[in-house]
């Protein structure tokens, strides 16, 4: 698709500036999180569905056994996409200018941790002032990362767990172990932290749309990535990356 | 029209087939039944509401379904080659049946009298046996006897007890659904106070396994307590301890035990030494007992110590220890990670509503 420089300048001497949009995941980035996203919730029911009691399986009589054989299937595809769309993201890191700006980006800096405490003061109170956030804040950092090192543990303990003839029935029990205990970890926080920032945060309930437009309007984005808007707007080579004209996708 | 014809012919068999239906549908409460009644018994037993309430006030019943009992394996025996002594009406001198009586028919082959004396010795003999006359284990009573594990009518039908035999092959239907299996053992396993004097865990931890989760769902493949303790070859009246060398769970045996398949049934074809020689059964009190994680009062506390020391090796210690510590490591995480982020939130949101703001 063709891009022109957008000449921001001269269009607010104008006064009569379209709206803009800003790209806040690419058609790429968003791809990797609906397959990721799918992956997710389909292994954790799958997964729990070990727990279920067992009056409540006896509803399924002699279903179970099929139900059961379906459950293990499911289970270890999604598990195989989610491994294979992580090795993706790990290329895409690497080798996609896109993905080497997404990882820069990314990195824990030390202003992470004075924005953590000065968000924290201005939920108490103790501040006026919101903290001027960068592309990425601690919020998404600390969930990326987490979720980095969940999918990771998961997928190594979740290999040795199919594999299981072959290892020591100690290495076993702490995979079981890790598994469960892991994915207990992860359904919690993606139920508290991402399920809240996308569903239950006053300005986005009821649902909030970003992960399949990929976009957020101008308004939105100086009010919560300032920083970044600011480094787009003095920037013509990252107004060509993140700005787009139209909602919808690019 | 010929078709019409033979229509009005087949409704007209028809009829007539069903019409010995009608006669047959027993309007009184006796329920018919088909097998030679010598001794008369069912006289009175055919009848449903036959029954009493016994000393503990529990409504006992007495009625012998007369079908499930002509199919079933004792279907040809006479009631009292069982209950000796009762074809004295009113009953008196009621007597616990005896498995090991001789009944009255006979080996075809060896023209023996049949009895299950065979079946009774190698019970005597096993893990579950009393021990010798004059030096009864500690707690005769725990132990079970035949219709502890036999007691249930509902089994005595041949249609569904063409099942796992004595000592030949597993064959393709069981006579008792894993479930059953596992309830019957676990009744005297699962109780804490019961196994410790004999210097036994509890294995409840059973239900922690991956086993027991498919079988919850109804897996055929999957392991009951007899799939282990008892694999093709063994008979569930030899069960041994794990110590013994001829029990199939013993470590010289463990890699036949897991690779074991029969048919379409296989369990783990590839498994390897160190994947077979582990733990199977979580770690349950014995381990707790050796780091102090569990305060047991009592006089079977030296016992299960002494059986502790014997049945868990250092390395399984070492292997319980790291495992109760990632246990408590995931829980702290858990409890601190999840913690701080609904604290988070919690303000984001009350920030966020009391501000009246759309953004942040
Ligand atoms: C005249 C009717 C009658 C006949 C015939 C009869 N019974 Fe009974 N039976 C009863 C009654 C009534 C009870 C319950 C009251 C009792 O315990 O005495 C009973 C109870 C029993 C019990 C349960 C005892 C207990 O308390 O656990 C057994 C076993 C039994 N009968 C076996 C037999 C056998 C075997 C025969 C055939 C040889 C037989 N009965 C024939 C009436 C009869
Ligand atoms: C293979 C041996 C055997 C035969 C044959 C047999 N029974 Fe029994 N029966 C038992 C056992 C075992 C019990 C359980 C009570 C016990 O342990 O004494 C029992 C219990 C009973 C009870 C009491 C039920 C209860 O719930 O306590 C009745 C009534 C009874 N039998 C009647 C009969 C009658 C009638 C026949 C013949 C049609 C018969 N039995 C044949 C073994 C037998
Ligand atoms: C009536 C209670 C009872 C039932 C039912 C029962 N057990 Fe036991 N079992 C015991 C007792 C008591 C011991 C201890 C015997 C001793 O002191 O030597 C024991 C011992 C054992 C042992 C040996 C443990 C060791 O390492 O010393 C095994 C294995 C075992 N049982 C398996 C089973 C299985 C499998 C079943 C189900 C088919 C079963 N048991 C049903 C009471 C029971
Ligand atoms: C610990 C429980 C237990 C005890 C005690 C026990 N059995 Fe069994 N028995 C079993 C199990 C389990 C089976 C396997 C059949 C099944 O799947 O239900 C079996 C099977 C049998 C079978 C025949 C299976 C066949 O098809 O060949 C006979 C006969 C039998 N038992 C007789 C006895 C006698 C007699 C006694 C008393 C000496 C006794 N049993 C005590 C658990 C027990
Ligand atoms: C997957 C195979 C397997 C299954 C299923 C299984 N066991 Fe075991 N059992 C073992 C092995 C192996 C041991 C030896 C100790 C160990 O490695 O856990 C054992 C040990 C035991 C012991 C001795 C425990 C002690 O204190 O020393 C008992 C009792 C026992 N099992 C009973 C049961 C009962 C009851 C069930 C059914 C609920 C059952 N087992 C199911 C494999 C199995």
């Amino acid at each position: 698709m063709e891009e022109k420089v957008i000449d921001i300048k001269s269009e607010t001497e104008k006064g009569e500036r379209e709206k803009l949009y800003f790209v806040r995941l690419n058609y790429s980035e968003r791809v990797q999180h609906l397959i990721l996203a799918v992956c997710f919730v389909t292994l954790i029911i799958t997964g729990f569905m070990l727990n279920i009691p067992e009056e409540a399986l006896m509803v399924l009589g002699s279903a179970g056994e099929t139900v059961f054989f379906w459950r293990t299937i499911l289970h270890r595809a999604a598990g195989t996409v989610m491994i294979l769309v992580s090795l993706y993201h790990v290329y895409y890191l690497i080798f996609k200018p896109a993905g080497r700006r997404w990882i820069s980006d990314m990195m824990m800096r030390g202003r992470d941790f004075k924005e953590l405490k000065d968000t924290l003061s201005y939920y108490m109170d103790f501040k006026d002032t919101y903290p001027e956030y960068d592309r990425f804040c601690y919020k998404h950092k600390f969930e990326y990362f987490a979720l980095y090192f969940g999918n990771m543990v998961m997928a190594v303990t979740g290999l040795l767990l199919w594999t299981e003839s072959s290892w020591s029935k100690f290495v076993l029990d702490i995979s079981v172990l890790i598994h469960g205990m892991e994915a207990i970890l992860a359904s919690l926080a993606i139920i508290v932290w991402h399920m809240y920032e996308v569903y239950l945060r006053p300005h986005k309930f009821p649902v909030d749309n970003l992960c399949f437009t990929g976009l957020i309007d101008e308004e939105e984005m100086k009010a919560e990535y300032p920083l970044h808007y600011k480094k787009i707007m003095a920037d013509p080579e990252l107004q060509k990356i993140y700005i787009r004209r139209k909602p919808g996708n690019e | 029209m010929p078709l019409k014809s033979d229509l009005f012919e087949l409704i007209f068999i028809l009829v007539l087939a069903v019409f010995p239906l009608f006669f047959s549908l027993d309007t009184v409460s006796a329920q018919p039944y088909e097998f030679r009644d010598s001794e008369n018994c069912m006289l009175c037993h055919r009848y449903p509401t036959i029954g009493r309430f016994d000393e503990a006030g529990e409504k006992k019943i007495f009625y012998i379904d007369g079908k499930d009992y002509a199919s079933s394996v004792h279907g040809k025996l006479n009631c009292t080659d069982c209950h000796r002594g009762l074809n004295r009406i009113p009953h008196f001198d009621l007597r616990k049946v005896d498995c090991s009586v001789k009944c009255h028919l006979h080996n075809l082959s060896t023209k023996k009298a049949f009895s299950h004396m065979e079946v009774v010795g190698k019970l005597e003999a096993s893990v579950h046996g009393k021990g010798p006359k004059f030096e009864l284990k500690p707690f005769p009573e725990d132990l079970p006897d035949c219709t502890y594990c036999h007691d249930n009518r509902d089994y005595y039908s041949t249609g569904r007890a063409i099942g796992r035999s004595d000592d030949q092959a597993h064959a393709a239907t069981l006579l008792r659904s894993q479930r059953d299996v596992i309830r019957l053992c676990a009744s005297c396993h699962e109780d804490e106070e019961k196994m410790t004097r004999h210097g036994l865990e509890s294995i409840k931890t059973f239900k922690d396994t991956f086993h027991w989760q498919a079988i919850k769902y109804g897996v055929k493949n999957a392991p009951d307590c007899i799939s282990c303790h008892v694999p093709t070859g063994f008979s569930s009246h030899t069960i041994r301890p794990e110590s013994d060398l001829l029990s199939p769970l013993n470590i010289k045996n463990r890699l036949q035990t897991c690779s074991f398949g029969v048919g379409a049934l296989t369990c783990h074809p590839d498994a390897t030494h160190a994947f077979a020689e582990g733990r199977v059964h979580e770690y349950g009190t014995k381990a707790q007992l050796l780091t102090g994680g569990v305060n047991m009062e009592g006089r079977f506390r030296s016992l299960m110590t002494e059986q502790a020391r014997a049945d868990i090796a250092k390395e399984d210690l070492f292997h319980y220890r790291v495992l109760s510590a990632i246990r408590l490591i995931y829980k702290i995480l858990i409890g601190c990670t999840i913690g701080f982020m609904f604290f988070h939130q919690l303000l984001d949101y009350r920030r966020a509503t009391k501000k009246g703001k759309t953004f942040h």
